[in-house]
C-alpha cells in the first residue's frame, strides 16, 4: 500500500521573496551551564508583507529563537540579520526597526501606561509631532481607555499585554516580534490585533509570533516555521495549507508530535539493545 | 457549616514558612558577609549599650531624692522607662510583621482560593508573628535586665520574673500592633500612590529619628567628658520623670515585678491587660485576615490619576534617566533606602560632626575639624551609595527588555550612573554648605571635601554598579522588587567602610602626627585625600567599562 503523502512534504515551502527583513541562518543556542543545544542550526527568512508563527510545542526553543533575534540572548553560532543588519554587530541599527512583545510582559510597572509609551517613543526616536497620532491609531485597537493614565501596576494580565504590543509598536517598526501575543486578550481585543496585523504587513512591514494556538496561527500566519526539540523541522505555506479543505491543522502539528515520540522510542529501544549486547 | 480548627494543616503551613525562611541559608543563597555583618553589627549595638546604660545608670540611681538615694526608686523608673521604650519598639515591630505576613504576604492569594480556613491560616500567622517578637522580646528584655543585674543588687525573683517577661511582652505588644496594624494598612494605601507626600513623610520621620538619636549621642559624650550629666537631674526635671513614669503602664507594672514593689496589684494589672489583649488579638487579627483574603481575591487598589499626553521627543539617555528615577521613587523601600537617606545624610555628618568635634578636641586636645568632617562624608556617603549595588538587579526581567531596545550599553550603565551621581552630587553639596555654614569648615576645606566626597561616590557607584552586573540576580517577584539584601550588597557596605576607614583613618593619623610635631605640612590631608580620590576614580571607571560591551551582549544572568 501507498505510503500516504505527510502534509509537511505537501506543503514545504518553495520559493523566496527579494525583500528580506529578517534573516537567521544556522542559529544555534546553548545556555550556559546545559550540555544541550536549546535551539540547534535554525535557519529561516522572512519577508516584508508577511506574518510567520512560529509553532512548537513546550521548551521547543521559539521563545528562545526569538529572543535571540530581539537580542535580548547571546547565542552560540549562526547569524542574525534584521532589516540588513547584524544583530551582533550592529545591534542598535538592528534593534531600532525591531518592535517586540515578551512572554513574561515585561514593562515598567512603576510607570504610568502613557509615561511608558513616552519612554518607548523617545528609545525609538519618535518624533514629537507624530506621536499624538500614533497614539490615537494605537488606542484605537487596544481599546485602553483612560487606564493608560493609571500606573502600569494596577493593570490586569490583559491591560499589561496590551500596553506592552501599544509599545512595541509605537515606533512603527518594520518587524515586529511576538512571543504568544494572544494570551490574555479578550476575544474582541484578539480579532482586533488579528485584522490590525493583516492591516499592518500589508503596509509593508512583517510580523513574527510563536503560539501554541494552531486555529490563530492558520488563521493569521502565512507562513510557519516549525521547530521540535530546538531543531527546525519545516517552513511551510500555510496559506496553501488552509485552502485545502482536507486540511486539519491540529492533526498536521500532532502528526509531527507522534513522529518525534517515535523516533525517541525506537533511539530507547535502540539503546536498550545495544546495553543488553554489551552485557551479554 | 462552622469551620474547625486544623492542627495538621497548621502545622503543614508552618513548614511551609520554616522551609521559605531557612532557603535563605541554603549554602548557594547564604549571604555570608551580611550575616556575620549582622551578627556584629548586633554584638557591637549590645555591648556599647550594656557599657553606657550601666555607666547611665550608675549616675541615675545615685540621685538623690530628699537629699537621700533611694535606688528601688530610681531603679523603678529607670526600668519603667527602658521597659515603655522596649514595648514602643515591639509594637512598632509587630505593626510591621503583621502587615508583612497578613496584607503583603505572597501567600494569602494562592491561600484564598485553597481549601485552608481562615482560622488555620489565622492562628498559623499568628504563631509565626509571635514567634517574631518572642526573639525581639529576648534579646531586648535579657540585655537590659543583665546590665540592670550588673549595676545593682537585684532580688533572684529579679531574674524569676526575667523569663515569663519574655513571654508576655510579644503578646501585649502584638494586640496593641494588632489594633494599629489596620490604620497603619490604610495610611500606607493611601500613600501608596502619593509618591511625593510619602517621600517627604518618610525622610521628616527618618530625620527626626537620626535627630533623638543625635541627641542620645550627645548625652553620652556628656557622660564621658563630665560630670554635667549629674546636674543635669535636678529636682525639677525629677519629679517631672516621676509625674511621667506614673502613667507609664503596662511598663510600670513590669519594673515592679522586678523591683519587688506592689506585686499583687503589678501581677493583676498585667494578668488584665494580657486577657484584654489576647482577646483583641485574636478579634482584630482575624478580622484583618479575613478582609486581607477578600481583598486579595477582590483585586487590588486602582490609581485614577490625570489625563496626560504623550511627551515631547528627549533622548534615549534621559528616557532611561527618568525611567530609572520613577522605579525609585515609586517603590518605598528603594525611595526611603536611597532618596531619604541621600537627603539626611548631611544631617547626619553634620549631628556627629557636632558631637565628635569637641569630643576629639577634649581627648587629642587638636582641632582636626577637616579630616573628621572628611571621615563622616566618606563614611555616610558609602552607606548612601549601597544602595547601587541593586543598580542592575532592581531592574529584573526589565533588564532583558532594555537590552533589546536600540540602546547602546554605555547608555543603559550611564544613564544609571548619572542618576547616582546627582544624588550623590546634591547629598555632598549638601553636606559641605551645611559643614561650612556651620562654622566647622573653612570654604576652601568645603570645597575641597565635597569634591573627594563625590569622587569617592563615583567610585562606589562604579563599582557597585559593575560588581552587581557581575552577580546579577533578579527577583522572582511579580513586581520584581528586591526585597532581601544578597552577598553583593553585604560585600559592598564592607568595601564602603572600608575605604572610609582607611582614607579617613589615614588623614587623621597624618593629621595628628604632623600637628605634634608642629610640621608645617599641614596639606598632607589634601594631598593625600585628593590622589586618593583622582586615582581611585580612574581605576573605577576602568573597572566599570571594562570589557563591557563583550559582557552585556553575553549575559544571560539574573537566572532567567
Amino acid at each position: 500500500m501507498r505510503k500516504p503523502e505527510k502534509y509537511s512534504e505537501r506543503y514545504e515551502m518553495q520559493s523566496t521573496t527579494p525583500q528580506e527583513v529578517v534573516r537567521v541562518n544556522g542559529l544555534y543556542k546553548k545556555y550556559s551551564g546545559s550540555s544541550v543545544y536549546a535551539v540547534e542550526n535554525v535557519t529561516f527568512s522572512c519577508y516584508e508583507g508577511e506574518i510567520v508563527g512560529l509553532l512548537g510545542h513546550n521548551g521547543a526553543g521559539k521563545s528562545t529563537t526569538l529572543k535571540c533575534i530581539e537580542g535580548m540572548l547571546p547565542f552560540s553560532g549562526g547569524e542574525i540579520y534584521i532589516n540588513g543588519h547584524d544583530i551582533k554587530k550592529d545591534p542598535v541599527k538592528a534593534k531600532q526597526s525591531m518592535g517586540f512583545v515578551t512572554d513574561n510582559h515585561a514593562v515598567f510597572i512603576k510607570m504610568t501606561g502613557i509615561q511608558y509609551l513616552s519612554f518607548m517613543a523617545d528609545a525609538y526616536k519618535v518624533p514629537t509631532k507624530r506621536r499624538a497620532e500614533r497614539l490615537k491609531k494605537l488606542e484605537e485597537v487596544f481599546c485602553l481607555g483612560d487606564a493608560v493614565n493609571n500606573l502600569i501596576s494596577s493593570y490586569s494580565h490583559g491591560m499589561r499585554q496590551k500596553i506592552c504590543m501599544m509599545g512595541s509598536l509605537i515606533h512603527m517598526p518594520k518587524l515586529w516580534i511576538m512571543d504568544e501575543p494572544m494570551t490574555g486578550l479578550d476575544p474582541r481585543t484578539m480579532r482586533a490585533v488579528q485584522n490590525f496585523m493583516h492591516e499592518y504587513v500589508a503596509m509593508g512591514n512583517c510580523i513574527i509570533f510563536s503560539s501554541h494556538a494552531l486555529h490563530t496561527v492558520a488563521r493569521i500566519c502565512d507562513r510557519v516555521v516549525l521547530i521540535r526539540k530546538g531543531k527546525q523541522i519545516s517552513d511551510l505555506n500555510v496559506k496553501a495549507m488552509v485552502e485545502d479543505p482536507s486540511f486539519d491543522f491540529e492533526e498536521f502539528f500532532l502528526e509531527g508530535e507522534r513522529e518525534a515520540a517515535e523516533e525517541a522510542l525506537n533511539d530507547r529501544a535502540g539503546l536498550s539493545a545495544v546495553q543488553t549486547e554489551d552485557d551479554q | 457549616m462552622k469551620e474547625k480548627i486544623n492542627f495538621h494543616l497548621i502545622k503543614t503551613l508552618l513548614k511551609k514558612q520554616f522551609i521559605e525562611r531557612t532557603y535563605g541559608y541554603k549554602r548557594k543563597n547564604f549571604d555570608v558577609v551580611g550575616f556575620i555583618l549582622r551578627l556584629a553589627i548586633i554584638a557591637m549595638l549590645m555591648t556599647v549599650f550594656i557599657i553606657f546604660f550601666g555607666r547611665f545608670m550608675d549616675i541615675y540611681i545615685s540621685v538623690k531624692d530628699g537629699g537621700a538615694v533611694n535606688v528601688p526608686l530610681r531603679l523603678g523608673e529607670l526600668l519603667s522607662i527602658v521597659y515603655t521604650i522596649v514595648i514602643i519598639f515591639m509594637t512598632i515591630s509587630a505593626i510591621s510583621r503583621i502587615n508583612h505576613e497578613i496584607f503583603n504576604a505572597d501567600d494569602i492569594k494562592t491561600f484564598a482560593a485553597m481549601p485552608i480556613g481562615a482560622k488555620s491560616l489565622f492562628i498559623s500567622k499568628l504563631i509565626v508573628i509571635y514567634l517574631n517578637q518572642l526573639v525581639f522580646s529576648a534579646v531586648a528584655v535579657l540585655t537590659v535586665n543583665i546590665t540592670v543585674a550588673i549595676h545593682s543588687a537585684v532580688s533572684p525573683l529579679f531574674f524569676v520574673f526575667t523569663v515569663p517577661a519574655c513571654f508576655v511582652l510579644p503578646l501585649i505588644t502584638i494586640a496593641i500592633g494588632s489594633v494599629l496594624a489596620l490604620p497603619f494598612n490604610l495610611l500606607s494605601r493611601f500613600l501608596q500612590s502619593k509618591f511625593v507626600i510619602n517621600f517627604i513623610l518618610v525622610t521628616a520621620i527618618a530625620g527626626g529619628l537620626f535627630y533623638l538619636y543625635s541627641i542620645i549621642l550627645g548625652g553620652v559624650k556628656e557622660m564621658l567628658l563630665g560630670d554635667s550629666l549629674r546636674y543635669f537631674f535636678n529636682e525639677a526635671r525629677m519629679s517631672a520623670i516621676a509625674g511621667a513614669v506614673s502613667y507609664m503602664y503596662p511598663a510600670k507594672w513590669f519594673a515592679n515585678m522586678f523591683t519587688g514593689t506592689e506585686y499583687l496589684v503589678s501581677g493583676l494589672g498585667i494578668v488584665a491587660v494580657l486577657a484584654v489583649c489576647l482577646v483583641l488579638s485574636v478579634v482584630i487579627i482575624n478580622y484583618i485576615l479575613r478582609g486581607a483574603l477578600q481583598s486579595r481575591v477582590a483585586g487590588t487598589q486602582r490609581f485614577i490619576r490625570r489625563s496626560k499626553p504623550l511627551s515631547n521627543c528627549k533622548s534615549g539617555f534621559f528616557a532611561l534617566v527618568k525611567k530609572e528615577f520613577l522605579l525609585i521613587f515609586r517603590t518605598p523601600s528603594y525611595m526611603f533606602s536611597y532618596f531619604s537617606v541621600a537627603v539626611i545624610m548631611p544631617l547626619m555628618v553634620y549631628f556627629c560632626m557636632s558631637i565628635s568635634s569637641s569630643l576629639v578636641t577634649t581627648l587629642v586636645g587638636l582641632e582636626c575639624n577637616p579630616e573628621l568632617a572628611l571621615f563622616l562624608t566618606l563614611l555616610f556617603g558609602a552607606l548612601t551609595n549601597v544602595f547601587c549595588a541593586t543598580n542592575i538587579s532592581r531592574d529584573g526581567q526589565m533588564f532583558y527588555t532594555v537590552k533589546a531596545m536600540p540602546f547602546g550599553y554605555k547608555t543603559v550603565f550611564f544613564s544609571k550612573v548619572f542618576l547616582c551621581m546627582l544624588v550623590t552630587v546634591v547629598s555632598q553639596l549638601a553636606t559641605a554648605v551645611l559643614l561650612a555654614s556651620t562654622g566647622y569648615l573653612v570654604w576652601y576645606s568645603a570645597l575641597f571635601i565635597f569634591i573627594v566626597g563625590t569622587l569617592f561616590g563615583f567610585v562606589h557607584v562604579c563599582v557597585a554598579t559593575r560588581y552587581d552586573f557581575n552577580h546579577a540576580r533578579f527577583s522572582t517577584e511579580d513586581d520584581g522588587e528586591i526585597k532581601e539584601s544578597d552577598n553583593v550588597v553585604s560585600a559592598l557596605i564592607v568595601l564602603g567602610l572600608l575605604v572610609s576607614v582607611l582614607v579617613g583613618g589615614a588623614v587623621f593619623v597624618i593629621r595628628l602626627i604632623m600637628l605634634l610635631f608642629n610640621s608645617d605640612f599641614g596639606y598632607a590631608t589634601y594631598l593625600i585625600a585628593g590622589g586618593a580620590a583622582v586615582v581611585s576614580s580612574v581605576l573605577a571607571y576602568l573597572y566599570l567599562i571594562g570589557k563591557l560591551g563583550k559582557k552585556y551582549y553575553e549575559f544571560e544572568g539574573g537566572e532567567l
